[in-house]
């Protein structure tokens, strides 16, 4: 026969499967309904880690909450004055085991995949990327490439081909962040800051500054596509000649 | 105390701390100034086709800032802020320049970018860029995909002329470098343009303070409708 412990305790180990399995699928199915559509390798990598950390996570919220729920449900103290002591636990070396090592791996797993994740943004793979200068000022952001002789307020780019954003700013601190693209780095006066991606999606994006930087922060936007090898030939060749 | 009255307190605490807040924030909506929006006045021989005409003072002496130049006479300032225009319409700019300046610190404002025909005129001459020093852009840009995209840049240049100062209300000015351009609306949406030379003061000296970083001198809005 079941003791009344046994009964709270089988409560919440449903209250944590349930919770789990709703965060399970919260962590796939929010991503894609409000991340944007991802257009370059490392976005694509951005909204996996995304997804499979928040999978991970979601046993862990469960648990939380799940205690919560059960806490209050079953301890909570119904009197009006002081409560009494509450029997303390010294020491559950089942428990205090169980919950170091799920935590260390869960947390290992996560260095490991987040610093591969990272090196993989970082990295130079096709040795003849095509570089773009990107300075940022208040509040405006100018495209540059290397080699011709444009300059552009949008962005274009070739699809599949590797891009070095070589980012900098005029005046203060500004933030070059392409959702879509999974990039976001800070455009600081005076330094260069160097970063790789490969647009592999057609479609037009968004620039943005994430960097608060003064009264027409919100405005700081530009427009981007991505393109075609020979599209973006073209419109490399149609830009007007600028001083 | 008890539960319920406790209760009673934080909900209490609440309802008040939020409409200190939301007092807060209308006490701050409303003391900022704000100008008459300028109008594009219709033409009477070319149909869907307004002007505006706006100028550039190297303090608010002159412009909308009131008697004296408002509470920051020396600061350089456009002659409006905020702009009402027709939607799908051409709009003729003209911009009466006073002001000096100097070298931009982003070549890329030294040209004419997005009007009608790529090219303003400056003192009646067709050009597409400035060759020499600037006194301020008329720089206008879109949130992308919030009606029609447009980007905007005219170089305003710098002018140099000192001779037989202008008197304008309170202020005295050169003659003043006369730019025209025209662009045309989209649909009913709201454009933000603003001066991308470094013309305001700054504690950090890069120009993007003051008159650049405060509403009403050296930017605006220009409203579609």
């Amino acid at each position: 026969m079941a003791t009344e412990k046994t009964r709270s305790l089988k409560t919440f180990y449903w209250a944590w499967g349930i919770l789990t399995v709703v965060g399970v699928v919260l962590s796939i199915w929010l991503p894609h309904r409000y991340m944007p559509s991802m257009m370059s390798n490392d976005g694509s990598l951005a909204m996996e880690t995304t997804i499979l950390f928040s999978i991970l996570a979601a046993p862990v919220a469960a648990g939380v909450y799940a205690s919560a729920f059960h806490t209050l449900r079953h301890y909570r103290y119904r009197g009006d004055g002081v409560p009494p002591a509450a029997e303390q636990v010294r020491e559950n070396t089942k428990a205090l085991v169980t919950w170091l090592t799920a935590s260390a791996i869960l947390t290992v797993f996560v260095l490991v995949w987040g610093l591969g994740a990272l090196a993989a943004e970082n990295s130079n793979s096709s040795g003849n990327p095509l570089v773009v200068t990107v300075t940022g000022q208040q509040w405006v952001w100018t495209f540059a490439y290397p080699g011709t002789h444009v300059v552009s307020d949008e962005l274009y780019l070739p699809e599949n081909r590797e891009v070095e954003f070589r980012i900098t700013s005029l005046d203060v601190t500004h933030g070059f962040w392409v959702a879509n693209f999974g990039v976001q780095v800070d455009a600081n006066p005076g330094v260069y800051t160097t970063i790789h991606t490969t647009p592999n999606k057609l479609g037009s994006f968004v620039v943005r500054c994430e960097q608060f930087c003064g009264l027409n922060h919100a405005f700081m936007e530009a427009i981007g596509h991505v393109v075609s090898p020979k599209q973006f030939s073209n419109w490399l060749a149609s830009q007007p000649q600028r001083a | 105390m008890n539960r319920s009255k406790s209760l009673g307190v934080a909900l209490a605490s609440v309802l008040i701390g939020g409409g200190a807040l939301a007092l807060a924030g209308f006490a701050l909506a409303t003391a900022t100034p704000h100008q008459t929006a300028l109008q594009c006045v219709k033409s009477t021989t070319q149909a869907h086709t307004c002007s505006i005409t706006l100028s550039t003072f190297p303090d608010s002496l002159e412009g909308a800032h009131g008697k004296g130049g408002g509470p920051h006479p020396d600061w350089v300032t456009y002659s409006n802020d905020n702009i009402d225009v027709p939607a799908n319409t051409t709009v003729d700019v003209t911009i009466d320049q006073y002001d000096g300046g100097g070298p931009a610190n982003n070549t890329y404002f030294d040209n004419v970018v997005g009007t009608n025909g790529g090219f303003d005129t400056v003192n009646g001459v067709k050009t597409t860029h400035v060759k020499n020093d600037l006194g301020h852009t008329w720089t206008l840009h879109a949130i992308p995909g919030n009606g029609k995209y447009l980007f905007i840049s005219i170089p305003l240049p710098d002018n140099t002329s000192d001779k037989t100062p202008v008197k304008i209300g309170d202020g005295a000015y050169p003659k003043p470098i006369v730019v025209k351009f025209s662009f045309t609306t989209g649909g009913a949406t709201v454009y933000n343009w603003n001066c991308e030379f470094p013309c305001g003061g700054s504690r950090e000296g890069n120009g993007f303070g003051e008159a650049m970083s405060s509403f009403g001198y050296m930017s605006g809005t220009i409203t579609v409708e």
